[in-house]
């Protein structure tokens, strides 16, 4: 699977297909079993914990579950996104104080995501919508080339839902992005996403561009057998 | 097919049995005590000791002189409490950095070069070895033992009483600000690691904010603590509460004794109130 600089892809699948999986092998998170991963021509495996960082610090992630720290204010969560290209002492000072520069930055990204006004606000007080959009906003103040994000609607409405792809796609287009998406709804992955790659059990079944895919595929990836029917789909 | 029905559970499970043991457990120690009940209620003598000290509950002594003194006691009480707690927190967040695990657990994904290898595999479980087997040591011996130790050492000297405090709680608080922060939901630290962040920033940033909220209840609630150990350390001759009581209790004043003992009391509540209302503008 070779996934271009600039493209934008989704991966779609049952619950247990390996979505998640996938994404996290390609910031290093996980370690492939099998396999080689590259990413601009460097095989994830042999790199340092060095290396790894600046690699990671590229590629932002927005996780399914926001993964802030709750108790922070909405600036700082943002203001971590950096923290892989910062010292130490240096980003003790950001979180503290930070300088005037980085605070209109994080501004500018949170009014992009269309949250500007919650910048100093407690992150346990905003819904979870608009948590998810402080998560998408970390991501992006990491200012890399690529984004990474897992299941970004199963929590949100139809509409939200809508909003948020919509959302997503144009900043990855805006920004020259390279986006990587896991999707549970389908017909919004057809809609947004110019790609699409069909997961089950850890196999691709399908990558094929969406508009060419036929109904039928879909079937066969969601189609259960009677173990998975049962089974906690984890 | 049918389906087997599932079992019900015995009546008497596994929690039964262990609310048997400790009912026979509690028996056993009666019996090796050879605790006699008959003395809870006193009589003769004892009956009017007794009685006396719980009408000096009535009649408080509210002299001038009783409360410049009572003021005095509870002013040295918060200052002995304040030195120690202060001591025993710089020693809780040290140690308790010292003997968590979570700033130099392994990313599984990152291959570290040797230098790092070693500092992981080796430096830094020793650490964490030698911090834990020091605060387990010296939590495990009492504030009171302590203050017999540096009374024999220095005297009665405020920094004797400030130390014999300050030591065994800094260790408690070492070992549960260590284990809040080991225990801290890892989710927005997982996060932080996939930015890049490494294992200082993600502890500092990802799981202390975490368990701040905690961590700063249990240190009030420590502090609380502190105020009644300062008071206890009265007894041997420092001047808080408890010197005074003794004298009171001694001289059987037992009207001025209660006027310290309701001191302390407030004194509990205030510290109680004080950090309810912090707990709250944290949550805020």
């Amino acid at each position: 699977m070779v996934i271009e600089s600039g493209e934008m892809v989704a991966f779609v699948g049952p619950s247990g297909a390996g979505k998640t999986s996938a994404l996290r092998l390609l910031n290093g998170t996980i370690r492939p079993t099998t396999g080689v991963v590259r990413v601009n021509g460097e095989e994830l495996s042999d790199l340092n914990s060095k290396s790894i960082k600046a690699l990671r610090s590229k590629i932002g992630f927005v996780h399914q579950e926001h993964s802030l720290v709750p108790n922070l204010r909405v600036s700082q969560n943002v203001l971590a996104g950096r923290l892989g290209r910062t010292s130490f002492w240096r980003s003790l000072r950001t979180m503290i104080r930070p300088p005037r520069a980085d605070l209109e930055r994080v501004h500018e990204l949170l009014d992009r995501v269309g949250i500007a006004e919650k910048l100093f606000e407690r992150t346990d007080r905003l819904s979870g919508g608009q948590r998810q959009r402080v998560a998408i906003a970390r991501a992006l103040y990491q200012e890399g080339t690529a984004l990474l994000v897992d299941e970004p609607v199963s929590s949100l409405d139809p509409a939200r839902s809508r909003d948020t792809i919509d959302l997503l796609t144009s900043l990855a287009r805006e920004r020259g992005l390279t986006l990587v998406a896991s999707m549970h709804d389908l017909s919004l992955a057809r809609e947004f996403f110019p790609r699409l790659i069909g997961l089950r059990d850890g196999v691709v079944h399908f990558d094929r561009l969406a508009a060419e895919i036929v109904d039928t595929e879909f079937g066969s990836l969601y189609q259960l057998d009677s173990e998975e029917m049962w089974g906690d789909g984890c | 097919m049918a389906v087997d029905r599932p079992r019900r559970p015995a009546p008497v499970g596994a929690r039964g049995g262990l609310v048997l043991a400790i009912l026979i457990a509690f028996a056993w120690a009666v019996w090796q005590l050879e605790l006699d009940f008959a003395a809870l209620f006193p009589s003769g003598a004892r009956l009017t000791i007794l009685g006396d000290f719980f009408l000096g509950a009535l009649t408080p002594d509210v002299s001038s002189l009783a409360l410049s003194e009572m003021l005095r006691a509870v002013w040295n009480t918060v200052v002995f409490a304040t030195a120690a707690m202060t001591l025993a927190l710089l020693m809780g967040i040290v140690l308790g950095f010292l003997s968590s695990t979570a700033w130099w657990s392994e990313d599984g994904a990152a291959k570290g070069n040797t230098c790092v290898t070693c500092l992981r595999c080796t430096i830094c479980p020793a650490v964490y070895v030698f911090a834990r087997l020091f605060i387990a040591l010296f939590r495990s011996i009492h504030e009171l033992f302590w203050a017999v130790l540096f009374l024999v050492a220095m005297g009665v000297n405020p920094f004797s009483g400030v130390l014999a405090i300050a030591i065994p709680y800094g260790c408690t608080l070492a070992k549960i600000f260590s284990e809040m922060v080991d225990e801290a939901p890892r989710e927005s630290a997982t996060a932080l690691r996939a930015a890049g962040a490494s294992a200082m920033q993600v502890y500092c940033f990802g799981l202390v904010p975490r368990a701040l909220p905690d961590i700063t209840a249990y240190a009030f609630y420590r502090f609380e603590c502190t105020l009644r150990s300062a008071a206890i350390l009265g007894f041997f001759g420092f001047e808080t509460l408890g010197y005074f009581i003794k004298g009171a209790f001694q001289d059987t004043d037992y009207g001025q004794t209660w006027t310290f003992l309701y001191a302390l009391l407030a004194l509990v509540i205030a510290a109680d109130w004080w950090s309810g209302a912090f707990r709250r503008s944290f949550a805020q």
